[in-house]
């Protein structure tokens, strides 16, 4: 037997390489085991040990490719190929893909990668936005198979119309899940005009089917859509990364529907009384008006009252005055009279009624003695009636 | 836009214009003058609001799309693996 060619150490790895890679495990390798030294180094690369009682072997990943923090004595099943470093000789795994095995590796893989998360700030309340109250275009992430999908459709119709539903039809659970539908969130983004609002979601399962809705892929497309995010997964009781990344988290897919609209019903309502409130306002506003004005009508009819009472108190003085001056001009018209009566009995022309005259000069002077005119003067007789043109005669 | 769709894209604007209406009247001393004139208005925006209620109908359109196609363009790998490889282990 020929003593085989001397290889350069190169060559000797990269045949190895080549074997196992093409003869060995043509499609890979899958190992189930217990994680041990866990370590990430620089935040790039990661290494752990697969061991059972008897073997150990190194595996190798980059953080970018094994998205999921693993923890020393987790059960997994890790995918890989097998490889010898050329530079170290070293042999190890280099992994494609890890999965949990049994609920308390699931678990606890949640519970880490859900540490990540919030590290990360996914979780993040302050983040949170709101969506359209009433949103008129909808992007709906999830398998069109499902009862998740026909009960979101139903509860939405149930309470509001209109909403134009763009569906993204995606594997829910399996390894197609996480492109599917980290690729719907990208392509909602890219066509803004078909979603105002996405919502994801998918009904209950095990731990292990709801693995998309844990995985950092989803929960970071979530994180960031430009478009705000509901996600409704599950029953009531289940919660997954991706409930806490949404912007609003609904319990199930039916209360996905839920939270994404109001009730035609409430809205009716709320019309209502918006149109109550306003008549009530301006029934009000009359009402008080009315008021201000009864106020001024009393106002106003005090003011007469008042204003009728003054001149009523004139009016009563005036009449005293008039009373007053009435009495005066009796009295006066009575002391008039007895004037009259006294003033007559002094009127010459009744004593000369009587019989008595009176004799004047020629210059109209009357004449009281004999000696004051000369005989043969002119003189005038008046009588109670008529004049006598006299000439003395004699004086005695 | 179809004269529909301006219609039902209105329905915000008209609900939101309404309940500025009513926290107005809610707020301040109501200028009766003013006050009709804005309740005209709010009976008007409550009708249409109200019509629109009456769309029970929802349009769901699939999309015909591979979705994973979408799905690259994240953080490339890092380049050079080897770079990670520990010099001993």
């Amino acid at each position: 037997m020929p003593e085989p060619k001397a290889l350069s150490v190169s060559q000797f790895v990269d045949a190895l390489n080549i074997v196992f890679a093409d003869k060995v495990f043509p499609d890979g390798v899958t190992i189930e085991a217990e994680v041990a030294e866990y370590r990430v180094s620089q935040g790039k690369w990661i290494w752990f040990l697969l061991k059972d009682e008897n073997a150990v072997v190194s595996c190798f990943a980059t953080a970018w490719q094994l998205r999921q923090p693993l923890e020393d004595g987790m059960k997994v099943r890790v995918h890989g190929l097998p490889k010898i470093y050329a530079k170290s000789g070293k042999f190890s795994v280099t992994v494609e893909r890890v999965e949990m095995v049994g609920e308390g590796a699931l678990k606890r893989a949640f519970e880490l990668m859900r540490k990540k998360l919030e590290a990360d700030g996914l979780f993040a309340p302050e983040r949170k936005r709101p969506i359209p109250r009433f949103p008129e275009r909808v992007g709906l992430i999830a398998s069109t198979e499902s009862a998740a999908y026909s009960d979101f459709l139903r509860i939405l119709g149930n309470r509001w119309g209109g909403v134009k539903i763009a569906a993204a039809h995606v594997q829910v659970q399996g390894k197609d899940a996480v492109r599917d539908i980290v690729g719907a969130f990208a392509y909602f983004n890219a066509h803004p005009e078909l979603a105002e609002v996405i919502v994801l979601t998918r009904g209950g399962g095990a731990l292990e089917d709801l693995h998309a809705f844990n995985s950092e892929e989803v929960a970071r497309a979530v994180f960031a859509s430009k478009v705000p995010v509901v996600v409704g997964v599950g029953h009531e009781r289940d919660e997954t990364l991706a409930d806490y990344v949404a912007d609003v988290r609904a319990s199930t897919p039916s209360n996905a529907a839920e939270r994404l609209t109001p009730d035609r019903r409430d809205v009716a309502r709320e019309l209502e009384s918006c149109v109550q409130t306003m008549e009530r306002a301006l029934e009000k506003e009359i009402a008080s008006r009315a008021h201000r004005l009864t106020d001024l009508e009393h106002q106003l009819q005090a003011h007469v009252r008042a204003a009728r009472a003054e001149f009523d108190a004139v009016m009563s003085d005036l009449e005293r005055c008039l009373l007053g001056f009435e009495s005066r001009v009796r009295t006066l018209s009575g002391a008039v009279e007895r004037d009259e009566r006294l003033l007559r009995s002094f009127d010459p022309a009744a004593v000369l009624r009587r019989g008595y005259a009176i004799v004047r000069d020629k210059d109209g002077k009357v004449l009281r003695a004999a000696a004051s005119v000369d005989t043969g003067a002119a003189i005038a007789v008046q009588l109670a009636e008529g004049t006598l043109d006299a000439e003395v005669t004699a004086r005695r | 836009m179809t004269a529909k769709e301006a219609k039902k894209a209105n329905f915000a604007e008209a609900f939101k214009e309404l309940e500025g209406i009513v926290q107005w009247f809610e707020a301040s001393e109501v200028d009766l003058e003013e006050g009709l004139k804005k309740f005209e208005r709010g009976l008007e925006l409550a009708r249409k609001c109200r019509s629109r209620l009456a769309e029970v109908e929802n349009k769901v359109a699939e999309i015909k799309e591979k979705f994973s196609d979408y799905a690259d363009g994240g953080e490339a790998p890092p380049e050079d693996e080897d770079e990670g490889q520990p010099r001993l282990i």
